[in-house]
């Protein structure tokens, strides 16, 4: 091998940072307009947090993501993932049971919920057709604003002005009622928008639910409501509102992605951690790994969060003081836990006996708002909720092929668990924990006990350590209003650009945020390569 | 006998927009329910000898050109401004306290914390330049969000270049500030929980939030855009704050505004011609060209329009519209002035000159708000009291005093019991939480008035007791107060206006939505003369 073949080999045109889904995305995007690129991801796995592991044996779990509906359709097309594997199996419906015997059972067929809806309230059935228009409605307008690079509004440039002006007008063309929707979703709390609409308490409590997922935020907190947006943007084969699971589990994906990238020419390494980013005259010339090779590129895209691609992979000192303090400023406080249970057969809740397709959807443990106000005041003063909001999934239900015969996965997703404890830490907390989600299943469906062959508890601490996201953040810091679009991650810097030269960022730490979406990775593919012309 | 215009309510703001109109040329009859004009902005006698603000207890800052149009001055109008702001006791140590004098506050802070002493001349800046470039916005009228003006336009335009004017820092603060909670901006300037409560107070002051709900940043905005800064200053009144709707109607009638008290509006009627008569509780009807409501939006048009009037999803944003109070009153009449830890009797006159936080920190007000989300008042309240005998000896009898007490939370609706049945019960707990800090006050307390978010409702006329006309949210601000499409102090009843805090901007003694309306009205007024003559 010539020392020529040798530095070439070492020469990049893009270094990512980080095989996670939107990492993967970005490379994928490069590869394909005829890049040289290299994506270095730390783990042993692909996928981030969107990633299948067997951490039981026979039993594949979707780790930390589980439930798919944003990712791009877009992008779901321009890289064909379907061809690389990706299949997505209809999540269908959301089952909440309550503590007076009685449950609430909404699923995909609109006419069966109306009537659940009407056994609750005959007022809401009614108001929930309204509601879904209405919310259909608004979904269509926020849409290209996701797939769009945010403006910069404080010192507006010719493109600048013209995304303004289109968001404007798009703004203007709504009706009267939809542009009042509108700016309620953005800045109401998911309570407050559904008192205008429905008068059950269930029905608000666990709509509700998904305004405060990965956010330091209580159901009342406005702000909240616009997440109730997200349900109906779920895209799977232009079916809007419906939410569904990657056969394989969220690995699925990211592989799928893998592969699109890899066909296009990308170069993916995993076990290869990276100590810092090579900078050269306040430049970014490519990485150093932790065995301390070099490797260097035009340009690095990051799809790792703020802190560790700024604070540790290239330190402070190299910072503007002003991008220091917002990067300081930039809010994570992950919020959420899993737990993953192997389960030997399927949980029997009191409210609905049997395994009936209830147990195919979601099973949302959140009976009230109160409920889950109280969660979020437990979290507030540094403790995990005593009586967490819960959102259940038991994919092996409609993917056998990730359980043994008969045997089953259950994924857990908790909510909340600070990531800073005011008593002990989670290392102490994390099995207590545990033991209080499963009490809480519990109390709806007893036998939860005694099916539990294994289970892994994830605390905010862990999902930091073994994933890389700072404070446990799913969504690589919280999706409040204050940090988003062209707040995100830090003003004057959402436009995936960093103040670093030829260091740019890909993850869900820009617009527009978190989920297994992808659209950061694409974004931000289409920023770097109109620069890099 | 017929008037050009009919106000009912004789509210401060109802005041104000009668004067304007009067200005205008316009014969204006202000129809007040209660036996004294002021609404929220009024001096009672609370026991003999004993005068006190009953509801606000100081002044928003109000606006200086509603001062001077209205000429105030000469109808007997004299703000005391105190040279403390807030002054937060402390059992543990000294009394934190922020002046007027902000070397006198920094020197306070470096006895505290180095660092806060740094951040607090930097945050009162940034809060200035930004209060600087919002201050347009609350003489504003608010545009129309369907089909902006080109003066509207316009406005917004030298607006937005005011706005770049601030240059990326501040700009880029104001948005994130906007839909900020209160808790994280404090925590970003300070470090010294008392000093970040005290602060953060004026973000939850009147609201049904804690300090960790989103969106609480906005009140200090608001603040720094009325006064030019996010503490506030303390605005007393001579002769308490009823001293000034005195003013307002001395200079009212002077204009030639008729002033009727005991004169409750049951109902406005509508002709052809829009809203041209109202229904008195004794049964009379009047007649004018055009009626404006100083009443709160929910009372004016749930209650005094026939629900015929407004199509139905106008109702029901009415409906929706948030008004439910957690702020209740106690007042007390006081043998001697009281000793709060941690202040000298030397300095204490001074010191309690302004106002009195107490709500030591972060978490203790959010806990206070946490109680009211389950619809009970809070155990251990957050207070803002007054003292403005200290500054305004005519208030009570020599050597005694009057102390304003506005208290959080206190919802609205209680799970338990009602406000009849809890009120000395709940009295109790905020004179109990008072001798924390005030050890020696229960021996000096010589009456006590209770005001509970019912009697706000029942005896001021505030739908849900609900001091600023209903929350003040971003969704309830600006073009979107009460209602979008409706910011511009009309109604969808033609020749009805509202003109109370429930319009932008909102709540505060400022007399300035008062005023904006006054300006719309007289707008349309003048545009159906012409139409008439052509």
């Amino acid at each position: 091998l010539s020392v020529q073949t040798l530095r070439m080999s070492n020469r990049y045109d893009v270094i990512v940072i980080g095989g996670g889904h939107n990492g993967l995305v970005n490379a994928a995007y490069l590869a394909r307009a005829g890049k040289r690129v290299l994506v270095l991801e730390r783990r042993h796995v692909l996928g981030g947090a969107a990633v299948t592991e067997e951490i039981f044996p026979g039993f594949k779990f979707s780790v930390c993501s589980y439930v798919v509906s944003l990712l791009r359709p877009e992008i779901i097309r321009e890289l064909d993932l379907s061809r690389h594997g990706l299949e997505i199996l209809p999540l269908d419906g959301t089952f909440t049971p309550m503590p007076n015997g009685d449950y609430l059972w909404r699923v995909n067929d609109h006419a069966k919920t109306r009537r659940e809806i009407a056994r609750h309230s005959r007022l809401d059935a009614e108001a929930y057709d309204e509601y879904g228009k209405a919310m259909l409605e608004m979904a269509r307008f926020v849409k290209p604003i996701m797939s769009m690079t945010p403006p910069d509004p404080t010192s507006l440039n010719t493109k600048g002005l013209k995304d303004l002006y289109f968001l404007g007008r798009r703004f203007q063309n709504l009706d009267a009622e939809d542009k009042y929707n509108q700016v309620q979703l953005m800045t109401m709390s998911a309570v407050d928008f559904l008192d205008q609409w429905f008068e059950t308490d269930v029905l608000k409590a666990t709509m509700s639910a998904s305004g405060i997922i990965g956010t330091f935020l209580g159901v009342r907190s406005p702000g909240t409501a616009y997440v109730l947006l997200h349900h109906y943007m779920g895209e799977i084969d232009g079916a809007f509102r419906s939410w569904g699971l990657s056969r394989g589990g969220t690995g699925a994906i990211s592989n799928a992605i893998a592969d699109a990238a890899r066909e296009f020419g990308a170069e993916i390494r995993t076990e290869a951690p990276i100590a810092q980013i090579l900078m050269k005259h306040g430049q970014a010339k490519g990485v150093v790994l932790a065995n301390g090779d070099e490797i260097h590129a035009d340009v690095v895209s990051s799809s790792v969060d703020p802190r560790l691609t700024f604070m540790k992979m290239i330190g402070e000192e190299h910072l503007p003081d002003d991008f220091a303090a917002d990067l300081k400023r930039y809010k994570y406080r992950g919020s959420s836990g899993k737990v993953n249970l192997a389960l030997a057969g399927l949980p029997d809740f009191k409210c609905l006996p049997g395994a009936g397709p209830h147990l195919r959807g979601a099973v949302s443990i959140s009976p009230s708002v109160e409920y889950m106000e109280r969660a979020y005041d437990d979290a507030k003063y540094g403790r995990f909720s005593r009586r967490p909001y819960i959102d259940i999934v038991i994919p092996s239900l409609t993917d056998p092929s990730i359980a043994p015969p008969g045997k089953h996965v259950m994924s857990c997703f908790v909510q909340y668990a600070p990531y800073n404890l005011r008593e002990g830490n989670w290392d102490d907390q994390r099995e207590a924990f545990g033991d209080t989600v499963i009490e809480t299943i519990a109390e709806h469906a007893p036998n939860i006990k005694d099916l539990i062959l294994h289970r892994q508890v994830l605390t905010p601490l862990d999902i930091e350590r073994d994933f890389g996201l700072s404070e446990g953040n799913i969504f690589q810091g919280e999706l409040t209003l204050e940090q988003l679009f062209f707040l995100r991650p830090a003003p004057g810097w959402a436009q995936y650009r960093t103040p670093i030269r030829n260091l740019y960022m890909c993850g869900s730490a820009t617009h527009p945020g978190g989920g297994i979406m992808g659209a950061p990775g694409r974004n931000a593919a289409m920023q770097m390569l109109k620069d890099m012309k | 006998m017929t008037y050009d215009i009919i106000i009912i309510g004789a509210g401060h703001n109802g005041l104000v927009t009668a004067s304007y109109l009067a200005d205008a040329g316009l014969k204006t009859l202000v129809l007040e329910r209660r036996a004294t004009v002021g609404g929220g902005s009024v001096t009672e006698e609370i026991h003999p000898g004993f005068l006190c603000s009953t509801l606000a207890h100081s002044a928003g800052p109000f606006l200086p050109n509603v001062y001077k149009d209205l000429d105030l001055k000469r109808h007997g109008l004299e703000f005391i401004q105190p040279s403390a702001r807030l002054l937060a006791p402390n059992p543990e140590g000294p009394a934190l306290c922020l002046w007027n004098d902000q070397a006198r506050t920094v020197s306070g802070l470096e006895k505290i914390s180095a660092l806060d002493a740094k951040s607090y001349p930097d945050f009162e800046k940034s809060f200035a330049r930004i209060g600087k470039v919002l201050a347009p916005l609350v003489t504003m009228t608010p545009p129309s969000i369907d089909s902006p003006a080109k003066a509207e336009l316009w406005n917004l335009g030298k607006l937005g270049l005011s706005f770049r004017g601030l240059g990326k820092r501040d700009a880029y603060r104001l948005l994130r500030w906007g839909p900020m909670a209160v808790a994280d901006l404090v925590a970003e300037w300070f470090e010294t929980e008392a000093l970040r409560a005290m602060i953060a107070a004026r973000g939850i002051s009147g609201s049904f939030a804690g300090p960790w709900s989103a969106g609480t940043s906005t009140g200090l905005l608001w603040q720094s855009a009325l006064d030019g800064s996010a503490t506030g200053s303390t605005i007393f009144v001579k002769g308490g704050m009823g001293a000034l709707t005195q003013a307002l109607a001395k200079s009212a009638a002077a204009r030639g505004v008729e002033i009727r008290t005991s004169a409750g509006v049951s109902k406005i009627e509508t002709s052809a011609d829009g809203a041209t008569r109202v229904v008195l509780e004794n049964g009379e009807t009047i007649s004018a060209r055009a009626v404006v409501s100083n009443a709160d939006p929910r009372t004016t048009l749930l209650n005094l329009v026939d629900p015929v009037e407004l199509d139905p999803s106008f109702l029901l944003k009415v409906q929706n519209y948030r008004a439910l109070g957690v702020t209740a009153k106690i007042n007390l009449a006081l043998s001697d002035l009281p000793a709060f830890d941690g202040v000298d009797e030397a300095d204490a006159a001074e010191k309690l000159a302004g106002r009195i936080h107490v709500g030591p920190d972060i978490d203790y007000l959010e806990r206070a708000f946490d109680a009211s989300k389950y619809g009970d008042y809070s155990p251990a309240p957050y207070l803002d009291i007054t003292i403005p005998s200290l500054s305004d000896a005519s208030l009570a009898p020599a050597g005694a005093h009057v102390m304003s007490i506005q208290v959080q939370y206190a919802p609205f609706k209680l799970k338990e019991g009602n406000w009849t049945s809890r009120r000395e019960e709940f009295a109790d707990t905020v004179v109990d939480t008072l001798a924390i800090y005030a050890p020696k006050i229960k021996e000096q307390i010589v009456a006590r008035q209770i005001i509970t978010p019912f009697d706000l409702e029942q005896t001021y006329g505030l739908s849900g007791g609900h001091i600023h006309h209903g929350e003040q949210t971003l969704d309830q601000s600006f073009t979107f107060r009460p209602i979008i499409g409706w910011a511009q102090y009309r109604t969808p009843v033609k020749g009805l206006y509202l003109c109370g805090a429930g319009t932008h901007p909102g709540g505060g003694i400022t007399g300035a939505p008062g005023a904006n309306a006054a300006r719309e009205i007289i707008k349309d007024l003048k545009r159906r003369n012409q139409n008439r003559e052509r």
